[in-house]
């Protein structure tokens, strides 16, 4: 992850970040990380394993949440530490993916807080000087 | 924005201020309150609130009202229960996160001399749960009981004593609650988890008694100047946040289905009598229950702390356990007329005055007991439920100071070691899990608490029984 990645928003109880990506499956791809960034450090997790994950939604603001509720499901409660995930199938409604990761452990995969959930507060997802740009705020 | 002043203590912005608005938005709060409330998005969610089907009363907002997502915390919201809607974003993530306070028969003087090896001890025995799991080992089966039975189940499997689920509120379990409208999922994110802290604002807080200021009601409470308690505040964990997210989902879908249109995708909500509203509720008091078992947990976990530090005559009680995030059926007289509300409290505990029904028959004289904490270096509050909040707020008060500052405005520029030195100079020792904890959850990053109890105090929704002066503090 590069710094143009993704950003942190602040929000006066809880957190937010802003990412970006130059198409869709990217942004998507990149939201994930951004929020596991902020919960652990994805870069201490090896892609020792493929994980697929695949989400319907009713449109593309809730798909993002909802890819990002499935995602942080996976990590809090099948404990599997991500390193990154790779967009397979997308349209607005759907998306399919594999997530390169490893089972979480305590000792090398130091977490930093807990992520409760992803929320619809100030959800945005738009088009930005040829970018994709996404602000999700979380519940912490 | 259009805000009339109505007292010291009372603000209102009017029904018609905003297209959609149901009601009035009240807000408790001094002048000096309003002019930090209104720089962010609180009065605006408030408003937001007041355009919720269903509604009944004004759409308040407490002193210590904050931006939050949805709805703000710091809000309280009575539904009608025919018409009116649950919405569990109303409710929050964090499903009856709350505060417990207990009793020791300790004073300062003796704690003192011991108090690094306590907090590393409490440290120990009561994990936060940020990178892993707690020391409550149970299975599937035991988790379908606890989702029923709450704080009852801990006791009964040795997890405390009787007295502890006596003097929580609801008896530390929700009527209602049916485990089969729990995904899978939250079993598995929260089975795990029990027993454990959490992050963010969650604490454990040695403290000691410094002002009495209601003394029938302090010795009805069992508290006296100079004697150490320990304040708790937690929730349901995975369990509880995967609910939630569960529901919102759940009402996102089927809102369309009910006419039912909103300014904030986050207000999702459906009717109370309707399968999804049921459903929500069903699940909401399972993770209630959860949650009340989860802090029984850490209650038992502290007992043994203190009993290695200070032997077997360390006695700790629990005073009185109280949700803040949580929707209930209630009746209030409204307009002249008894009606049964599904009383939402995102960020707010109740506050029932001397004589409800609902409060533990030895405290039924003075009030239900309220507890208000504060950031780690100030203060916190035990309040008694008083009449104004009957009148006017569906039985509640406030639940904390409030944030003032985001997280990342309250880390910039400050050193962690140092914050935690100047913390130590005045007598407060904190344990931490992470280095951010410490300097997200400085005194500068809230409000005023002492403020915010004028506030309630003033307004005649509860009254001041007791100030605390925290010592030592377990943070994730």
């Amino acid at each position: 992850m590069g710094p143009r990645d993704f950003e942190v928003l602040e929000h006066p109880a809880d957190i937010g970040f802003r990412a970006f990506g130059g198409t869709l499956p990217e942004l998507f791809a990149r939201s994930a990380l951004a929020m596991l960034s902020i919960a652990a450090d994805p870069a201490g997790a090896l892609p020792r394993e493929e994980y697929p994950l695949a989400v319907e939604s009713g449109d593309r603001e809730s798909l993002l949440v909802d890819w990002l509720n499935e995602v942080l499901y996976w990590f809090d409660g099948k404990r599997i530490a991500f390193r990154d995930f790779r967009v397979t199938q997308f349209r607005d409604t759907a998306i399919e993916a594999v997530g390169m990761g490893e089972p979480r452990d305590p000792l090398r995969h130091r977490a930093r807080l807990i992520v409760k959930a992803v929320t619809y507060h100030q959800l945005k997802i738009e088009r930005r000087g040829g970018l994709w740009v996404a602000e999700v705020y979380l519940d912490i | 924005m259009r805000i009339e002043a109505i007292d010291a203590w009372r603000h209102r912005i009017p029904r018609d201020e905003a297209r959609g608005m149901l009601t009035d938005v009240m807000v408790y709060a001094s002048e000096a309150l309003m002019a930090q409330i209104r720089k962010d998005l609180s009065l605006e969610q408030a408003m937001n609130v007041a355009t919720l089907p269903g509604i009944v009363g004004s759409s308040l907002a407490m002193p210590d009202i904050h931006q939050g997502y949805g709805f703000p915390i710091g809000g309280v919201a009575a539904m009608d229960c025919g018409e009116g809607v649950v919405s569990p974003g109303g409710v929050g993530f964090d499903i009856n996160c709350g505060v417990r306070l207990v009793r020791t028969t300790l004073e300062e003087a003796d704690v003192r001399p011991r108090l690094k090896e306590l907090v590393e001890q409490i440290f120990r025995d009561v994990p936060c749960g940020v990178g892993g799991s707690g020391f409550v080992k149970i299975g599937a089966r035991d988790l379908e009981r606890i989702l029923v039975e709450g704080a009852r189940w801990m006791v009964k499997n040795g997890f405390g004593e009787q007295r502890d689920a006596d003097f929580s509120e609801a008896g530390g379990a929700l009527e209602g609650a049916d485990p089969a409208a729990v995904s899978e999922r939250a079993r598995e994110r929260g089975l795990p988890q029990l027993g454990t802290l959490g992050s963010g604002n969650h604490f454990l807080e040695v403290q000691y008694v410094q002002e009495v200021h209601d003394e029938t009601a302090a010795r009805a409470y069992g508290i006296r100047p100079g004697q150490v308690v320990v304040l708790i505040h937690s929730g349901s964990r995975g369990l509880g946040h995967q609910v939630c997210t569960d529901y919102v989902s759940v009402m996102n879908q089927s809102m369309a289905k009910y006419h039912i249109s909103l300014p904030d995708r986050q207000l999702a909500c459906g009717p109370i009598r309707s399968e999804q509203g049921e459903r929500y509720l069903a699940a909401m008091c399972a993770a209630a229950n959860f949650a009340w078992a989860n802090r029984q947990a850490i209650l038992h976990f502290l007992r043994g702390a203190f009993q290695r530090i200070f032997g077997a005559s360390a006695r700790l009680d629990l005073v009185y356990d109280v949700c803040h995030n949580i929707a209930k059926r209630e009746r209030y007289e409204v307009e002249g007329r008894r009606r049964e509300v599904l009383v939402h409290r995102k960020g707010a505990t109740s506050a029932f005055p001397a004589g409800h029904r609902e409060i533990p028959a030895d405290y039924r004289a003075v009030g239900q007991p309220v507890f208000v904490p504060g950031s780690m270096g100030t203060a916190s509050w035990v309040l008694a439920g008083a009449e104004g909040a009957m009148r006017e707020t569906f039985g509640s008060v406030c639940h904390g100071a409030g944030r003032l500052l985001s997280r990342t405005a309250a880390r910039k520029g400050r050193n962690a070691r140092e914050e935690r030195d100047k913390l130590e100079e005045r007598g407060i020792l904190v344990r931490s899990e992470s280095r951010d904890g410490i300097l997200e959850e400085l005194p500068d990053a809230y409000k005023d608490v002492d403020e915010v109890i004028e506030v309630v105090h003033g307004a005649g929704l509860a009254r001041k029984v007791a100030r605390l002066r925290p010592m030592g503090v377990i943070k994730g």
